[in-house]
């Protein structure tokens, strides 16, 4: 780095920045503190406004981390690396948990969006019984045989004749609607007898 | 691996690559690179003329705060383990603390999973396949992170062992397996479920969500 001379900036040596948080650590320096603060605090501004593009969270994480560094000013180890280092983990760990907290959660997978209509692309490679077998054996067989008559019926056809959702509603001759939601109807069932299993 | 530094990766997804790290040092080393050349630029950033923000006040509120004081020296963390089939496997430290909140394993044949509290955008689990096992053959309605843990993982690209990660998106469909005589321990991170191709196994695609 280049410092001019009208730069406001103080000239920078080796060891300086480890010094000053070894005093914050040792004995609370308020003026070592400042030094380090007025060197990374607006550069830490700069860095988040890059990060977030928006002013007010930049400050606020400019103010997290370095209330950190105050605070946990004794568990910084100079042996591990540099004071830049570890206040830029701070920085990014502060960020980080920022972005966490407005995020939203859960998404949910609905069935819909997994029904392609029954086309579902049939691939050369060979069938694996063993887990048709256990899928059945095991777990869904006897939720299955639970089905009420007509849901049975358009799953057996869906999921064992492998025919499409249209195609099974002009045999049984019933709306296109009514196969969709018997199978709704069934799966909701499948999925309720499933988690009952769990615990 | 900058992303994973700076911290930009979604969350679940640096789950994988932290996971990962633990368990290779090469990456340990590499990390540790970038992670002083992103500390460097942030250390040598230029200010800009009208940066002239007073903070004075936040530096006089900051001062003003107790500090705290120093830990007295950690015990070693002591390694969880999980339990399934009658084996027990050592979890790389960063997965520990989820990975004591896990939730029930669900067992399915030779498959076991057990979900972990991570998700919000991914759905995150442990996954376990036992010795001779074969997941059906599927596609990938996104992208499917698998860290093996312990043990191999063989699909039609290959061969996978611990500290390996396995990336899938929607282009890919493989039937993955365990070899005849090792059972296999893996981080799974899914952002959409799979999509099974053939026979009665297609009803796991609806019903997956109590699988995986
Ligand atoms: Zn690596
Ligand atoms: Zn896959």
């Amino acid at each position: 780095m280049t410092i001019s001379a009208e730069s406001a900036e103080p000239h920078i040596r080796t060891g300086q920045w480890e010094d000053a948080l070894t005093f914050v650590a040792l004995h609370a320096d308020k003026s070592a503190y400042a030094e380090l603060f007025n060197y990374f605090a607006p550069r830490l501004k700069a860095f988040g406004m890059k990060m977030f593009g928006n002013e007010q969270q930049a400050l606020e994480m400019v103010q997290d981390t370095m209330l950190n560094v105050w605070k946990k000013a004794r568990l910084f180890d100079p042996s591990r690396g540099c004071a830049s280092t570890w206040i830029f983990t701070i920085a990014r760990n502060v960020r980080f948990d920022m972005l966490r907290k407005k995020q939203s959660r859960k998404d949910d997978i609905s069935a819909d969006d997994l029904w392609a209509d029954g086309d579902y692309p049939e691939l050369e490679e060979s069938a694996t019984d063993q887990w048709e077998t256990m899928l059945l054996s095991e777990k869904l067989a006897p939720f299955f045989d639970a089905l009420p008559v007509a849901q049975r019926l358009v799953m057996q056809k869906v999921y064992l004749e492998e025919k499409s959702h249209q195609e099974v509603a002009e045999e049984l001759d019933i709306p296109l609607g009514t196969v969709k939601s018997r199978i709704r109807l069934a799966l909701d069932r499948l999925r309720e007898a499933l988690d009952d299993t769990r615990s | 691996m900058e992303q994973y530094v700076a911290g930009t990766l979604s969350a679940d997804v640096a789950l994988a690559v932290a996971t990962h790290i633990d368990l290779c040092p090469h990456c340990q080393r590499v990390c540790q690179d970038i992670h002083n050349d992103q500390a460097d630029v942030l250390a040598s950033m230029p200010l800009e003329q009208d940066d002239t923000d007073d903070f004075s006040a936040l530096l006089a509120e900051i001062t003003g705060q107790p500090q705290l004081d120093k830990p007295r020296q950690k015990a070693a963390r002591e390694l969880v383990k999980v339990q399934i089939n009658g084996r027990e496997f050592a979890i790389p430290r960063a997965l520990s603390r989820l990975a004591e909140q896990q939730g029930k394993w669900l067992q399915l044949g030779g498959i076991a999973t057990a979900k972990l509290p991570a998700g919000d955008k991914m759905h995150v689990s442990l996954l376990y396949i036992d010795k001779g096992t074969e997941i059906p053959n599927h596609t990938h309605l996104g992208l499917e992170m698998t860290l093996v843990l312990s043990g191999t993982i063989c699909d039609e690209n290959g061969e996978y062992g611990a500290g390996d990660l396995l990336i899938n998106t929607p282009a890919d469909t493989h039937t993955p397996h365990t070899r005849a005589d090792e059972d296999c321990l893996c981080l799974s991170v899914l952002s959409a479920p799979l999509k099974f191709n053939k026979g009665l196994v297609r009803l796991l695609n609806p019903l997956q969500q109590f699988f995986y």
